[in-house]
């Protein structure tokens, strides 16, 4: 199904105000293709702000974010926000998955992976359904598709959610704490998914609470703190050798927490 | 008896039809006017908000046999002039149209945030995301009021009788100032709402249903 | 071309109509909550009947328009035997139709009062009687407060069906200047900012009420 070739992305000193607030301070990050990075570190730290400019969900108030070369919020640097219709057709190369699902209530599992092909890819209902269905049969939920939301477990629901960002094939997804609304057991369900879309070669960004997850499958671990992005490197550098004093209690506290060895 | 219901039977029917025919274009008219103000309010140009408010203000709190008279007798000196059952019809779209489009406001807020953002981030266009993902989730929690709203509406179709709209009310008080019986056409007419009322509240606890059904019965 | 003169010539005695619009809103706020109390406690009995006889009364009240209900009251009230002024039917009716939809804010208001209010007072040994009047409705009341603003402000509205009845409120006094200037439209307008002023200045008043309640 990943048939297009992975993006990559690249922030530039991007900031981000709310207010008196700021959110993302300078921020720059390139994201190779093909590759898991992963964002960790405390809440309020701005990693979810950042991955929401990468779509622009937030639009970033100075600064660049392009995907491949294109840039995206704006026409130009600095220049005018851009186009609905313009950002719209990027957004299509980019699949999110969000924290609470976010799946519609009132469509089944099918219908929620087939409306974006219909509505926004444009297919006939017919084409629409059957790649909906290859999209949920690479989640392992083939026999589900005729449930609704309210009918599945939160772990069923998150694949069901990554089966509607797939089905759109996009060249780079987005994970905002995929796991953090779900109960213990069924984490491993949505992370073996995961692991399955990062063994295929899709450019992965995913912010998570799951140490284990990003000690295991990212390429590239991503340490934020206020806003600033404070440390990066292999898994292995992050985790085994934290040279920088907020990262190293950072995972002290971690551990303390979980009690784990990685 | 039978001599009345000969002489004024065809009347009365009559005068039942223009009811649910008030009644069901001005609830249809006024849901369509209610939900474009609010889609004018909420995806507009910020300027529109104040004359919204002020529009939605004046006809919740003035009476609607006041915005008759207003829209009857007063449109005339302002080049308005209709007959009977437009005005009527049109009064019962305007006085909807203020209630409707705050019990939209009101299930357009209840919408959960992400869901609006899922669409938004695989790139659905606005009028999508309006039709396809907000309104038919906003349903749920507005439906009961939308309905409770049109059962309202069908009692403040009597009011259009003082516009000499022929409705049944209208019908009926002719036929007690000609034959002065009074008892049994009031007892009649009084039961004849009660039955109607009865009747849109139960056909809309099943659309209710309807539209809940995925969130109500567990497979 | 609009009129302000005939406005502002007759506003004095359109505002004076007002206290007439005023007095039957109020009484019939007030009647509508004694008896709705009563049909409440009706709706909460434990005896069949009763709650029989509750539903039955909300549901014709509220399924027959109000001016229906307002036309039987005036040409039925004597054929049974009852004469009363024009004015004292209309806020009999009124309050009778306000009862059903209190009755229901009441109810409502009561399922929001924890259960152990009730099971202290009992527990004290306090008699059904006052722990409803002592306990149970000072604290509907105070919650219901809000939809008996709005109630109040509805009856309002629905006191200018009245003048089928005869009596001379805002809306009939209104039709009457409108049919000997001329000037519809600007009467029309006036009595409707009279409304719209007296429902502002109640959902203010009853917003300051909530206010002080609350602390």
């Amino acid at each position: 199904m990943t048939s297009q070739t992975a993006a990559s992305a690249h922030l530039r000193n991007v900031n981000k105000f709310y207010g008196p607030f700021q959110a993302l301070k300078d921020v720059s990050l390139d994201i190779p293709p093909g590759k898991v990075t992963c964002l960790i570190g405390p809440s309020g730290s701005g990693k979810s702000t950042l991955l929401r400019c990468i779509n622009v969900l937030e639009l970033y108030d100075s600064g660049e974010v392009r995907i491949d070369d294109q840039l995206i919020g704006y026409d130009s640097p600095g220049g005018k926000v851009m186009a609905a219709n313009r950002l719209r057709e990027m957004r299509r190369e980019i699949g999110m998955v969000f924290q609470q699902f976010n799946l519609w209530p009132h469509m089944t599992a099918l219908q929620n992976v087939a409306e974006g092909l219909e509505r926004v890819r444009g297919l006939k209902r017919p084409e629409a359904q059957a790649r909906a269905r290859e999209a949920l049969a690479k989640v392992g939920l083939a026999d589900k598709e005729d449930n609704h939301p309210s009918h599945l477990s939160g772990g069923q629901q998150q694949r069901v959610a990554i089966a509607r960002a797939i089905a759109m094939e996009p060249r780079i997804m987005l994970f905002d704490e995929p796991t953090s609304a779900l109960d213990p057991e069924l984490v491993g369900e949505v992370l073996g998914v995961m692991k399955q879309l990062a063994a295929e070669g899709m450019t992965m960004v995913v912010v998570t609470h799951e140490m284990g997850f990003a000690a295991h499958v990212a390429d590239r671990v991503v340490f934020m703190e206020r806003g600033e992005i404070v440390a990066t490197g292999s898994p292995r550098d992050v985790f085994n050798n934290p040279t920088d004093p907020r990262l190293a209690s950072f995972l002290q506290g971690y551990r303390e927490r979980n009690s784990l060895d990685f | 008896m039978t001599e009345i219901i000969q002489r004024y039977g065809p009347d009365l029917l009559t005068g039942f039809g223009y009811t649910i025919l008030s009644w069901a274009l001005g609830t249809l008219l006024g849901l369509v006017l209610g939900f474009m103000i609010e889609i004018a309010r909420r995806f507009g140009p910020a300027f529109l908000r104040y004359p919204i408010r002020a529009y939605v203000e004046f006809v919740r709190g003035t009476p609607f046999l006041v915005q008759l008279f207003v829209l009857y007798y007063g449109g005339p000196l302002i080049g308005l002039r209709l007959d009977a059952l437009p005005a009527g019809i049109l009064g019962l779209t305007i006085y909807g149209s203020a209630y409707f489009t705050e019990i939209l406001r009101a299930g357009f807020d209840a919408v959960p945030v992400g869901q609006v953002e899922a669409a938004r981030a695989i790139g659905f266009r606005n009028t999508t995301i309006i039709t396809r993902i907000m309104v038919p989730v906003m349903m749920v929690s507005a439906l009961p009021a939308l309905v409770n709203f049109a059962i309202i509406l069908t009692k403040e179709t009597v009011i259009l009788s003082m516009i000499t709209v022929p409705e049944i009310m209208f019908q009926t008080q002719t036929m007690m100032s000609e034959t002065f019986a009074f008892v049994a056409p009031i007892l009649i007419l009084a039961l004849f709402f009660w039955g109607f009322v009865e009747l849109i509240s139960r056909f809309g606890r099943r659309l209710e249903r309807r539209f809940t059904h995925y969130l109500l019965d567990r497979s | 071309m609009f009129s302000f003169q005939t406005i502002v010539e007759n506003f004095p005695v359109l505002l004076g109509s007002a206290r007439y619009t005023l007095l039957i809103s109020v009484l019939g706020c007030i009647e509508g909550l004694i008896l709705g109390a009563v049909i409440c406690a009706a709706a909460l009995s434990n005896k069949r009947w009763m709650r029989r006889i509750a539903a039955l009364y909300v549901s014709f009240f509220r399924g027959v328009p109000l001016l229906i209900q307002l036309l039987a009251a005036y040409y039925l009230l004597p054929v049974i035997g009852i004469n009363v002024p024009a004015l004292a039917a209309a806020v009999l009716t009124v309050g009778l139709c306000a009862a059903a939809y209190l009755s229901e804010v009441l109810r409502g208001s009561l399922n929001a009062i924890p259960q152990g209010q009730a099971e202290a007072a009992a527990a004290i040994g306090m008699a059904p009687r006052d722990v409803w009047i002592r306990i149970l409705l000072p604290q509907a009341l105070k919650i219901g407060l809000p939809a008996i603003v709005n109630e109040l402000i509805l009856l309002v509205k629905a006191s200018s069906l009245v003048t089928v009845v005869g009596i001379v409120e805002i809306t009939r006094m209104s039709q009457s200047i409108a049919a000997a200037t001329y000037r519809p439209l600007e009467i029309y307008l006036a009595a409707a900012f009279i409304y719209l002023v007296i429902n502002l200045v109640i959902a203010q008043a009853g917003r300051m009420l909530e206010r002080r309640l609350t602390v």
